[in-house]
């Protein structure tokens, strides 16, 4: 398949080439728009065409369609189960880090497979080639180069929430609209973005290319009336590669045995022996030096009054935690680049300086810089004005996803593309919107977190903000998402799909013979040599809770009844590790029956809360009003809601069947999810 | 804070409810082969603690016969159902007599929740309640009860009519505004003291663990931090042993309902303390702030045992001990079942119909601000208002502003009485009574072993998750982690939810963290 990849590459550019300019679009009217070419449009883009909606992709510039515009890697922890996820999904980013891939590892190896980080340092130029021939290559899919200057929207429908429509776009070069059903928005930095280096500020998103999207600006602000908020983001120097003194530095190899991100790969592009070292090396007393003395020329860095809690910079590292060392990581650029990424080097202050900063690190003590460092400053639209769908609460048909969304990071950005597309699909399809719950998978977290709580700093995933970590894992992916994606959603094609039932099949059986092996743990020890194992002699134990111990790997057992268990050899890690946390899952699984049950319970998004006839105290109203939460489990996280409160809300709604044709479909596919969609969750019945 | 604790159990119920039909059976990777039943055993004294002749303790879900079979020493067959039974209680580990009580079965659906249910008809001490209430907590798979929780399975069940259901939310509000009375009781002093600072530490350790997993790959996280959460956790699994070890330990808890008087300066409520205990327990003299610190005297009122608090004058001060003293007495009066606001009569307005409003202003300086949906009206069944010093009042004006105090609606009922003469005591001390009454019977007005047992069987949960911790940490961090959230969450049915983003911050704060 990969192979042939290049040359569907070569073939389609002239297509590609074709569809450059407005004038000529073979159409003026698309069932899905997508603005953005960077991680949330090609996934929303992908994602929707996937469903089988007309979809356009409107970028800037062609060229920079799968720009990795920051660190060249993908994945990490938490980071690593969204891009597992949005393959499960059949994302495009899983299967392009396979594609690109440099230099694998698996992160936290010794901590426990739930918190395995899959992670790859990636050749930009492959990245790009590989989503740009992907995307060339989807049907119903069109790619176009301009910049929209103005969202079209008219009244809503009345049947549906909401005060507009959107029905289109509207082109910088003044040419007539182009009309779709939905519109999807993922201009990352971009919204009234500026760029800070040293004392110099100018307008723009990212370095090099154009300022744009005053004009979507002023309609989100001034026609939508959405709130925004502003962040702050940064980038380090890239270096020029022979520049650096890597002896000087700690070498950091891959992994001997590259693992794939996405469930269809059994191996990566980049064979074992050609991964690309990464360097470990730190930061000196000199370095804070350079920042003390440079904090007057510093813009990005004064204005930081109410910073983020973690350390976008250097600048803001050695401010924060002053006398320690901190880890810079040299990582490549790609196979064929001259350039090396200071990951941990991020940093605004004036050019000069930035290379008397690196030079005080032994290893760049020559270092020369490529292109300096710069901040941006832009807007983000408050997440809390949007559905679990992803949709603006006030406009039906407009979803924004990635950055615009206060969020950072590649995966977290392709998570909410793809599913932004799923729904901006599904709506032009006429088809009800659907949620991922957070019991499910990270992608769910990441929403109901966003669209539920807000962000004060931009928003990056963490495992320890998914409750259900132990069952979120990166290896069940597809058994958690891959059956619901293509039975109820539309967005996974029939080869994964048929792919991942045989998986869970062979999983099925496997464990199904695991449990038929039983003995007592004295036959155990007798069968499997010395081996510790807890309970009293006469414990009859089967082949399951004896793979839950430490020293028992599914090869031993295999080999003690090679008959029964040797055909499920290819599932050994799968099964090792669903041994562990199978007991642990199963305890969780009230709680997770619980969150399920709350997010299937919607509140009407044109409820009058402050004069609502219960009796709910002002405070909890204006929390309510503010927040305008989805579902009941939205509104219990909501600080300041009490127990009572959420009571009367919820006796009220029940009572006067206020849910409009809206909820109830939400309501429908959450049910659903609870049956299809909960592939691994140990259902116990609530027998109360 | 604390009304989270039963939230969930409520939530669920309510959602259950909604959602009932949609449990179809799946097949799926990770069915449980066993049947693992999901509803735990709770019980609860579901009469009051006041000094009664016969205390009902009542025990519900799965377990209940078992609990009946080794509580009542019934070995063979159970009791039919709903017919009472004089057996010998016995504590089912030690086999010693508890007390000798009436015993009832109920099988379930034909109970008050719809599940398989029991009652035992004790006496009415408190060491034999205790000492049933410790032994039901010792057996396996069953709890105390949350506040509501009766209810609430009751509700699940179907057993209760749309009226009640409609009513949820204020008894949800009534429940949790008792816990939390009885919680700030208990967490006041030293207890208090000790469970916020194992949540605490309990926080930072969880943090560490998380900040380890999240950011070790990337960031420069210390060396020795997991060592170092080993041993805090060991430390803590270890002190929070040998609380639950050492009884003694334990501070006394108050029992009886907790009557607070409170008021401006010079109002006479230490007169009214020492009318009501009919002994000098408290200094009077006629300089106000004379009372500056709490003066707690037991009393016996109409039967029911009630702790008695005299406190100092609510006035802006600026002699620090009697800040201090005010600050006292607003807490207590947060703390208290019911609260006497003494009013000095002849401070009233001469005109009678200016005397409700002013009343109403005054209770509002002296009240804590009630609770986003408590009202006056709740705090109206908690406070009794004393007009003292009525021997200094005109007769004839006095029986007007009665008459315009029986007119007026909104304010907690009043008496005018005069600890001097003691004119009008005898009325007052029956309103005071029939108000203790129902509140001893009222078993939501806090019975202290109960949140005592609560305690310890969360503290107990606490130390078996922080086995958890130990048990895996080599093998997978993952799960370990999971052992002191679990842990974690346990010691917050005490102390209050502790949610991700503030682990976050913790993180933050404590290690340098990058994009």
């Amino acid at each position: 398949m990969l192979a042939q990849k290049l040359h569907l590459l070569r073939h389609n550019f002239l297509s590609f080439v074709s569809s450059r300019t407005g004038s000529d679009l073979t159409r003026r009217q698309y069932d899905v728009i997508v603005v953005g070419g960077g991680h949330a449009g090609t996934e929303a883009a992908a994602a929707a065409a996937r469903l089988g909606a007309e979809t356009l992709l409107i970028t800037q510039k062609i060229t920079t369609i799968g720009a990795l515009s920051c660190n060249p890697s993908l994945g990490g922890v938490g980071k690593g189960q969204l891009v597992r996820e949005v393959d499960a999904l059949d994302g495009l980013c899983g299967r392009a880090g396979d594609w690109a891939g440099v230099h694998f590892s698996i992160l936290n190896r010794s901590k426990g497979p739930a918190v395995w980080g899959p992670r790859a340092q990636l050749d930009r130029e492959r990245y790009r080639q590989f989503i740009q021939s992907e995307l060339l290559s989807t049907p119903r899919l069109t790619v176009l180069e301009g910049s929209v200057d103005e969202l079209l929207v008219s009244q809503p429908n009345p049947e549906e929430p909401g005060h507009h429509r959107v029905t289109g776009i509207r082109l910088v070069d003044g040419s007539h609209p182009i009309l779709s059903s939905s519109v999807v928005l993922t201009t990352g930095t971009f919204l009234s973005g500026s760029l800070f280096m040293g004392q110099t500020t100018s307008p723009g998103g990212r370095i090099g290319d154009v300022p744009s999207c005053a004009g979507l600006s002023y309609t989100l602000k001034e026609t939508l009336g959405l709130r925004v908020g502003r962040l702050r983001t940064g980038t380090p120097p890239r270096i020029v590669k022979e520049s650096v003194d890597l002896s000087l530095a700690q070498l950091q190899a891959p992994d001997k045995q590259p693992t794939p991100f996405s469930f269809l790969n059994t191996h990566t592009r980049c064979k074992p022996e050609e991964q690309l070292p990464c360097y470990l090396t730190h930061t000196t007393p000199g370095v804070e030096t350079v920042v003390r003395e440079s904090v007057h020329l510093n813009c990005h860095i004064q204005q930081d009054t109410k910073g983020p809690r973690y350390c976008p910079s250097i600048e803001s590292r050695v401010l924060r935690f002053p006398g320690r060392r901190h880890q810079v990581w040299l990582e490549p650029e790609g196979l064929t680049s001259d350039l090396l990424y200071p990951q941990g080097l991020s940093m605004t202050m004036p050019p000069d300086l930035q290379l008397r900063l690196l030079r005080e690190i032994p290893a760049l003590h020559r270092a020369e810089i490529r292109t300096p460092g710069y901040g941006v400053q832009y807007d983000f639209v408050c997440p809390t004005q949007l559905t679990p769908s992803l949709q603006v609460k006030s406009t039906q048909g407009l979803f924004l996803a990635g950055q615009i969304n206060g969020t950072t990071g590649y995966e977290e950005a392709a998570a909410q593309g793809l599913w932004a597309g799923v729904n901006a699909g599904r709506t032009a399809l006429s088809l009800p919107p659907m949620a991922l719950s957070r019991t499910q998978s990270y992608i769910g977290v990441l929403i109901d977190d966003l669209v539920g709580r807000g962000v004060t700093e931009p928003y990056r995933m963490f495992t320890s903000r998914a409750e259900f970590r132990t069952y979120l894992r990166p290896d069940n992916a597809d058994l958690r998402l891959t059956p619901r994606g293509f039975e109820e959603v539309g967005c996974v094609t029939l080869r994964r799909y048929e792919k991942a039932v045989s998986v869970r099949d062979g999983l099925q059986e496997a464990l199904m013979a695991l449990q038929s092996v039983a003995l007592s743990s004295t036959r155990w020890r007798e069968k499997l040599g010395n081996i510790s194992l807890s309970e009293n002699k006469s414990t009859t134990l089967n082949g399951l809770d004896l793979l839950q111990y430490k020293d028992v790997s599914f090869e031993m057992l295999a080999s003690a009844f090679p008959e029964c268990l040797s055909p499920y050899f290819e599932y050994s890690q799968r099964l090792k590790i669903e041994a562990v946390y199978r007991p642990h899952c199963e305890k969780q699984s009230r709680e997770m029956e619980r969150i399920r049950r709350e997010e299937s319970l919607s509140l009407p998004s044109d409820m009058d809360y402050l004069s609502l006839p219960v009796s709910l105290s002002q405070e909890v109203r204006e929390i309510l009003d503010r927040v305008r939460p989805n579902t009941l489990g939205a509104a219990t996280r909501l600080p300041g809601m009490t127990p009572a409160g959420i009571v009367q809300l919820l006796n009220y709604v029940l009572r006067t069947g206020q849910r409009n044709r809206h909820t109830e479909h939400r309501n429908q596919s959450s049910q659903k999810e609870g049956g299809k969609g909960q592939l691994c969750a140990s259902n116990i019945p609530i027998s109360q | 804070m604390l009304p989270c604790t039963s939230w969930g159990l409520w939530r669920s119920a309510i959602l259950t409810l909604k959602t009932f039909r949609a449990s179809p059976s799946r097949r799926g990777l990770c069915i449980p082969t066993r049947a693992v039943c999901d509803a735990e055993t709770i019980f609860a004294l579901s009469s009051g603690h006041g000094r009664c002749g016969v205390a009902v303790v009542r025990v519900s879900g799965p377990a209940s016969s078992m609990v009946l079979r080794n509580m009542a020493g019934l070995t063979q067959a159970l009791p039919s159902p709903r017919t009472a039974l004089l057996r010998r209680i016995t504590d089912p580990q030690s086999k010693e007599l508890l007390d000798r009580g009436l015993v009832l079965w109920f099988q379930g659906p034909h109970s008050f929740t719809g599940e398989d249910s029991a009652e035992f008809h004790i006496h009415g001490g408190p060491a034999v309640i205790t000492a049933v209430l410790q032994a039901l907590g010792s057996l396996e798979g069953v709890r105390p009860a949350e506040a509501g929780e009766f209810t609430r399975r009751a509700f699940h069940a179907g057993k209760l009519g749309l009226t009640e259901v409609e009513g949820l939310g204020d008894l949800i509000h009534a429940e949790t505004e008792a816990q939390r009375r009885q919680a700030l009781r208990q967490m006041d002093g030293e207890l208090g003291r000790l469970y916020q600072d194992w949540g605490y530490r309990l926080k930072r350790c969880l943090a560490h663990v998380e900040a380890f997993i999240d950011f070790s790959e990337d960031e420069l996280i210390e060396d020795g931090v997991l060592n170092q959460v080993d041993s805090s956790v060991r430390q803590l699994e270890a002190e929070i042993e040998r609380h639950l070890k050492d009884e003694r330990r334990g501070e006394r808890l108050r029992s009886g309902v907790q009557v607070v008087i409170a008021g401006a300066t010079n109002a006479g409520k230490s007169s009214l303390l020492n009318t009501l205990c009919q002994r000098p327990a408290a200094i009077v003299s006629p300089i106000a702030g004379t009372t500056r610190d709490i003066v707690e005297t037991s009393l016996d009122i109409g039967g029911f045992p009630v702790l008695l608090s005299d406190t100092a004058g609510l006035r802006d001060s600026s002699d620090s001990v009697e800040r201090e003293g005010v600050r006292r007495a607003r807490q207590r009066v947060e703390q208290a079942d019911l609260t006497l606001v003494v009013v000095d009569s002849t401070q009233l307005p001469p005109d009678p119909q200016l005397v409700p409003a002013f009343l109403q202003e005054h209770l509002s300086t002296v009240l804590p601000s009630p609770s986003p949906e408590a009202g006056m009206e709740a705090a109206s069944d908690r406070v009794l208002l004393v007009l003292n010093k009525s021997d200094l009042v005109p007769e004839e004006q006095r029986e007007r502003t009665e008459g315009e105090l029986r007119e007026s609606t909104g304010l907690p009922p009043a008496c005018f009485l005069s600890c001097y003469t003691s004119t009008g005591l005898e009325d007052f001390l029956t309103v005071l009574q029939s108000r203790v009454k129902t509140l001893c019977g009222d078993p939501l007005s806090g019975a202290p072993s109960l949140t005592q047992a609560r305690h310890r069987a969360h503290l107990q949960q606490s130390v078996q998750a922080l086995i958890q911790y130990h048990q895996y940490r080599d093998q997978d961090l993952a799960l370990a982690a999971e052992g002191v959230r679990l842990a974690l969450t346990h010691l917050g049915r005490i102390t209050g939810r502790v949610g991700a983003e503030e682990i976050l911050d913790i993180i933050f704060r404590d290690f340098c963290i990058g994009k």
